[in-house]
């Protein structure tokens, strides 16, 4: 069978007309009078339900706040920011694991705040863990862990917060080449298996193109959305694979380009 | 598996045995070189000291001191320790506090505890009620340790645990409990140990000054030697206060603290 002429897979997720999270004009500014600097302005953007967003950009662009306010986590200065369901889930660039709570302990804790049985904790923390390959690691703690596994024991904690939008903040940044790679294959399965709607912040053009249903492209002073790509690739996408390659190096053309928006919006 | 552990412990045991021996080393070549007091007292060996306290036990003397003034140190240090993770944890989350309080907890904790024993002699030891003022020089001198401990604990906790329990939802007694209490254990049991090592002294003072009135402890023995010119004596209630001080601290805070630490792979295994 030709794989390049093989029909697209059944989406498992698909997207809806509904948006699962909207945001309208927003607007962040940080201190005030003359030393005020705008970290984002006006940005609106549409997240489907189940859908995987990656927001791309530049370190200094915006992208990390822009996270933390649909997290919750910052105050918006004008503007909304809508979600359908709940709060959502965090991953961090870095771990923030517990140091003092083995990898189930981690996981459990989620699960323990929102007072879920015992019995069921357990049950889902190991289904979780299987999930993200650290079922033999369950009683390690996280300093005897490698930085993959770290961040796997992160990825096994948002997603025990039940949450259906997660939000992720550059969590494969830190890893070396190999694993991140790994980590992706396992997210992407992740991603299928769970039908989470993601949004995936990074400033690597190719992570993005591998992972993301969609790329937003931001751009840095004041941080606002510079185009939207829809990345309609056969999925699981090899890094090298050259539909990834293409695109990257469009997007990437497109960043090196420079800053301001152009008539996209 | 005997023999590992064995060496083990020679392993741990050893620098500690050669120190102490320096010490005595030091200690018996003083008295060989025959030094004395001004009024002509021989200074006493480390065997003298040591058949002291063999004697004083002996005599149902050190054994039932030694009891009462751990039971003060014991209450003394707890309430310390109650007052002063309350006092800390309120000055730590409340800014308005931290601003006001947080320099006078420093300045507390420099001010030697022994400046209380007068006051609280006057205002506590009324009666013959000597336990209480004694149990507040303790906590005078223990309290901002905790406090403090419990401050610089929480200033310690990296920003990225608070807005990890923000987006996991946990709340008042959830955020404490998860968040809070644990983050700041290593820190705690750091303020613990030295508040030990401040009531400790700080007891031995106000034994000194208050107890030889009214009641037993290690302190009125020192001060009974003192007064009777009995050197030895002296010398074996100095010894078992060293010897208490120590033993609090390698048996109970350092197994604590390392316990704390390896768990959280901030030490080697």
């Amino acid at each position: 069978m030709n794989v390049a002429l093989a029909p697209h897979p059944p989406v498992l997720s698909i997207a809806t007309d509904q948006a699962f999270v909207t945001l309208r004009g927003v607007t962040k500014v940080f201190g005030s009078g003359r030393r005020a600097v705008t970290a984002l302005q006006d940005v609106s953007l549409d997240v489907a339900d189940g859908e995987f967003v990656c927001i791309l950009g530049a370190s200094g662009c915006g992208k990390s706040t822009l996270l933390s306010l649909i997290a919750g986590l910052d105050r918006l200065t004008k503007g909304s920011i809508n979600i359908a369901d709940g709060r959502p889930a965090v991953m961090f660039q870095e771990p923030a694991l517990l140091p003092w709570l083995t990898v189930r302990r981690n996981v459990e804790l989620p699960l323990r705040i929102r007072k879920v049985p015992a019995d069921e904790r357990g049950r889902t923390v190991n289904r979780l863990l299987a999930m993200v390959g650290l079922i033999d690691f369950a009683d390690s703690r996280p300093h005897e862990l490698s930085g993959g596994m770290r961040q796997r024991c992160a990825l096994a904690r948002a997603l025990a917060q039940d949450s259906q939008l997660l939000l992720m903040d550059e969590p494969f940044a830190a890893l070396d080449a190999i694993t991140r790679d790994q980590l992706h294959d396992d997210l992407n399965r992740i991603w299928q298996e769970t039908g989470r709607t993601i949004v995936f912040v990074t400033h690597n053009v190719r992570e993005a193109v591998r992972l993301g249903d969609r790329v937003v492209l931001m751009t840095p002073r004041p941080g606002r959305v510079a185009r939207e790509w829809d990345v309609d690739i056969t999925r699981p996408r090899e890094l090298d694979a050259p539909e990834v390659a293409a695109l990257a190096s469009e997007i990437t053309a497109r960043l090196r380009a420079g800053g301001s928006a152009d008539g996209t919006h | 598996m005997a023999r590992t552990r064995f060496h083990r412990i020679v392993r741990a045991a050893w620098p500690r045995v050669l120190a102490i021996g320096l010490l005595l080393g030091i200690w018996q070549l003083l008295v060989v070189v025959g030094v004395t007091s001004p009024g002509g007292l021989p200074l006493p060996g480390p065997g003298d000291a040591i058949a002291e306290m063999g004697y004083l036990t002996s005599q149902g003397v050190l054994i039932p001191a030694l009891l009462k003034t751990l039971e003060r140190a014991a209450i003394g240090y707890s309430l310390a320790l109650g007052l002063g993770t309350a006092i800390g944890l309120a000055v730590a989350r409340i800014p308005v506090l931290r601003a006001g309080v947080g320099s006078l907890l420093a300045g507390l904790q420099s001010l030697p505890s022994v400046v209380w024993v007068p006051i609280a002699t006057l205002f506590l030891a009324i009666g013959g009620q000597v336990e209480n003022a004694m149990y507040f020089v303790v906590i005078m001198g223990a309290f901002p340790s905790i406090a403090m401990g419990v401050m610089s604990a929480y200033d310690h906790i990296p920003p990225l645990t608070f807005s990890l329990a923000r987006s996991m939802g946990a709340r008042g007694p959830q955020f404490y409990r998860h968040f809070i209490f644990s983050a700041s254990l290593p820190g705690y049991v750091a303020g613990m140990k030295q508040a030990w090592a401040f009531s400790w002294r700080s007891l031995m003072a106000a034994e000194l000054i208050i107890g030889s009135v009214a009641s037993s402890g290690l302190g009125p023995i020192l001060d009974d030697g003192r007064s009777l010119l009995d050197v030895p004596e002296m010398f074996a209630a100095v010894l078992t206060i060293l010897v208490v001080g120590i033993a609090v601290n390698d048996l109970v805070f350092a197994p604590l603290e390392r316990g704390l630490l390896r768990r959280r792979g901030l030490v080697p295994a």
